[in-house]
């Protein structure tokens, strides 16, 4: 069984950082990532023989250094393993798919840096094949060096649209078009701020520089209001803020609504220099700011584990920036604030696709006074039940019910998801390959 | 006849009891510490059975209680919820093999079919089953049902809106003292004719049953969908070390933390595994010991387990009574104040059909069950707590 001072879960900037930082301090670490390669989603490598997408020098310095602290920490990776939570006599389970066994590990602090996933809000035909997230399409870039093939229509809000839209024409297939709910260049808006952070005003300037020079239509101030079955790929209605429609024929479709913390399910912080382990979140896992603030969050992560196992107090600049970092996310969340009003969402739209469970079934489910609590919606809805544990639906349902419900308790996608293990479904071979540490069950 | 009752408690026993009330126009308030399902009715194994009951008054009770599914299945209340199914109880060793003869002829004797199935047909007709398998008998006319699916749809016939997150933290008692008026909770008084305590392991605070109710912890495992595997199962599969286990078999104590293997063939195509009974440890959460124990003697029994994934482990508490018999029924001297709690893993089967019984007591009826065994003034020391 491994034993360490940290374990840290996942190996993307926020997990490298911490992993870095906690040798540094004297902490014997160890990493699980889930992959075979480090980097995470943001400093995603390409598969083996690929030439990686151009990226911008300051991204290529700042994964060169980050990688190569890594290699010189005395950290002990173990890749292919799935992290499967915290079980109740304290040990962090994962599950090593290489071996095909549930692995324990007796690690005094764990420190969870699983990322961010990406928002899509349900509309019809959003689980139509061909249809993925924005940021997945991204990803998919970097491993494999090209952009995915056919039209492709980007839709949603938020930055990442206009840098994935970009990095697809720099490698040679430009989007359709970006249909956007915010408006980032109405009047008005200067005085934001945006000079908190200057590199993203130079990043933003060249991801506009290619989109336009591509001739990529920017349509702002509208939503993508349903994708339909069509005889040459998908149809998507467009609406426009002044309710024009339009339809885009397209082979593919990325939907983006920003990003939340990939925390479904994660065990609860635990953080006081009594707890058996020590449980701590990093990165965009515990505030979704972007990769450079996840470096930023790891070394703080690693320095309040070091104190609290007694490895003495530390500082770093991480503080500073970490705030530079989150007032400069709050003037982007102003900049592309919707412009238009949400659209109707018909009653037929799937919610959850692991059981097959749509808007309707909810609205049935919430009608009349008892006011059913989320896990009870879970149970009886099917709702985050399936085998997503509630990954793509937990969030979601707990935001249609909390507005289908006017002056109820709000809820949460915790109130439906809980915290609890496995995280993943896990194969039960690895389970009985366990080894057992405790007196057999009877 | 009452026309309003006070439940607290919105587990199976506590939903039961709202559904009955309300068929009969009485007006219920049903409270809960947290809502409908939050605890052991949540995360039960679901078993509508009488397969693993102990002879005498449990196994008469479970009968009547899987009639009673049968019935509510038909009227409309439970369609869709009961999945009919037989019990198979699976014997490897030889001792095994001898305490499964032992139960089948007492489950005849109480009427229950039971056919027994030797090895030579175990191996032919049920493939499914580890080739190590000695006797199977099949326990026929049984099913599953989920609690909490249960619970809701009783909720959902009664028609009332749960007060959720309200505990009743005290029972009123009237100025005479002789009968209750009601029961207070952090948001106020509430007043009724009669008031009926099933709230589990909270019972014991209200009605002064510390060191009587006793936490059970179990824990469970659901797979993903198998729909192939699933459907060559013809029904539960439940190891006899579950009898030997849950005590059933007199003279045997039950371990500490024992392990009772069921694997349930569920609707949705999924397994349900279950379980353990643990007189200790947290009763939310589960170790990885426990459940891949769970795992390895589930693919033991059924070796095409090993292919498959589980999904999702959970927990729960039992209210287990120290007597191993639930207790139901009138509360000392106070003529409408009843309790109808400590069912331990049987509450599903059994819930039910005692809430119907109990609602005919507190209407002045006979209950059609026989609830003498189950009496509450078998523990001297119950009282309504100050």
């Amino acid at each position: 069984m491994p034993k360490c001072d940290v374990l840290v879960v996942g190996g993307g900037p926020a997990g490298m950082a911490a992993a870095v930082t906690a040798s540094q301090l004297g902490l014997s670490v160890e990493m699980i990532e889930q992959r075979r390669t480090l980097g995470g989603a943001f400093f995603r490598q390409p598969i083996e023989g690929v030439r990686p997408i151009p990226q911008r020098a300051s991204v290529k310095a700042r994964w060169h250094k980050l990688s190569a602290d890594m290699s010189r920490a005395p950290v002990r990776i173990h890749y292919g393993c799935v992290f499967l939570g915290v079980d109740s006599d304290g040990f962090v389970l994962f599950e090593d798919r290489q071996v095909g066994e549930v692995v324990r590990c007796a690690a005094r602090a764990v420190i969870i840096a699983t990322g961010a996933i990406e928002k899509v809000h349900p509309i019809p035909g959003w689980d139509r094949p061909g249809v993925s997230t924005a940021g997945g399409l991204q990803v998919m870039m970097k491993e494999t060096g090209q952009a995915p093939k056919g039209r492709i229509l980007l839709a949603g809000n938020g930055p990442l649209l206009i840098a994935a839209a970009a990095q697809m024409a720099m490698v040679g297939n430009p989007p359709v078009a970006i249909v956007e709910s915010g408006d980032p260049m109405r009047p008005g808006l200067t005085g934001l701020g945006l000079l908190v952070a200057p590199y993203l005003l130079v990043e933003a300037f060249g991801f506009l520089r290619a989109v336009y020079g591509a001739g990529v239509p920017w349509l702002r101030g509208a939503r993508i209001e349903g994708i339909e079955a069509h005889a040459q790929g998908l149809q998507a209605t467009v609406v426009r803020r002044n309710g024009e429609r339009s339809a885009f024929v397209v082979d593919r479709v990325g939907l983006h609504e920003g990003i939340r913390s990939n925390d479904m399910g994660l065990p609860a912080i635990a953080d006081a220099s009594t707890s058996s382990p020590i449980v701590i979140r990093a990165g965009d896992c515990s505030e979704p700011l972007g990769a450079l603030a996840a470096e930023a969050d790891g070394a703080l992560a690693a320095r309040k584990v070091a104190a609290l196992l007694g490895h003495g107090q530390s500082r770093g600049g991480e503080q500073a920036l970490l705030g530079r970092l989150r007032q400069a996310q709050a003037v982007l969340a102003k900049l592309f604030a919707p412009t238009i009003a949400p659209l109707d969402v018909p009653d037929h739209t799937t919610l959850c696709r692991c059981e097959g469970r749509t808007i309707g079934d909810l609205k049935n489910l919430v009608a009349g006074a008892d006011l059913k609590s989320g896990r009870e919606v879970k149970h009886n809805g099917r709702f985050s039940m399936g085998s997503c544990q509630g990954r793509f639906c937990a969030a979601n349902t707990a935001e249609l019910m909390t507005r289908l419900r006017p002056g109820a308790p709000p809820v949460v996608a915790s109130d439906l998801t809980g915290q609890r293990w496995p995280l993943r479904p896990v194969s039960i071979a690895a389970l009985v390959a366990a080894t057992k540490v405790k007196a057999p069950v009877d | 006849m009452p026309s309003s009752v006070i439940v607290a408690g919105a587990g199976i026993v506590g939903a039961a009891l709202a559904y009955f009330l309300s068929a009969r126009g009485i007006r219920v308030e049903l409270f809960d510490e947290e809502a409908p399902a939050a605890q052991a009715s949540g995360a039960a194994d679901g078993a509508v059975s009488v397969a693993s009951k102990r002879p005498g008054a449990m196994m008469t009770t479970a009968l009547a209680g899987i009639a009673l599914y049968r019935k509510l299945a038909r009227d409309g209340v439970f369609a869709d919820l009961f999945k009919p199914r037989s019990t198979f109880l699976v014997a490897a060793s030889d001792a095994e093999c001898e305490v499964l003869e032992a139960h089948c002829a007492a489950l005849s004797g109480a009427g229950v079919r039971v056919t027994k199935i030797d090895r030579a047909t175990v191996a032919e007709k049920f493939r499914v089953l580890s080739p190590d398998v000695g006797m199977a008998a099949e326990v026929h006319d049984e099913g599953h049902a989920i609690g909490y699916q249960i619970v809701h749809g009783l909720l959902r016939a009664s028609g009332i809106a749960v007060r959720r997150r309200e505990k009743v933290q005290r029972i009123l008692v009237s100025s005479d003292g002789t009968c209750v008026k009601g029961v207070a909770t952090a948001k106020g008084e509430y007043t009724a004719d009669a008031v009926i305590i099933a709230s589990g392991l909270g019972s014991a605070d209200l009605l002064g049953l510390s060191g009587t109710l006793i936490p059970r912890k179990g824990q469970l495992l659901v797979t993903e969908r198998a729909p192939a595997l699933n459907g060559r199962m013809p029904g539960a599969m439940m190891s006899c070390r579950y009898l030997l286990s849950k005590g059933s078999q007199k003279g045997r104590p039950a371990p500490a933390r024992g392990l009772a293997l069921v694997v349930d063939p569920l609707r949705t195509g999924q397994f349900l595994i279950g379980g353990t009974r643990e007189d200790h440890g947290d009763r939310r959460t589960n170790d990885l010991d426990a459940v891949s124990k769970i795992l390895a003697d589930a693919v033991a029994l059924i070796p095409g387990l090993v292919d498959v994934r589980l999904l999702r482990c959970f927990a729960g508490a039992r209210t287990a009574v120290v007597d191993g018999l639930p207790i139901i029924g009138r509360v000392g001297s106070f003529g409408n104040l009843f309790v109808a709690t400590g069912f331990e893993g049987d509450g599903i089967c059994l819930g039910p059909v005692s809430a119907e019984s109990v609602v005919a007591m507190v209407c002045g009826e006979k209950p059609a069950l026989n609830l003498d065994p189950f009496t509450p003034s078998r523990f001297p020391k119950l009282r309504i707590a100050a």
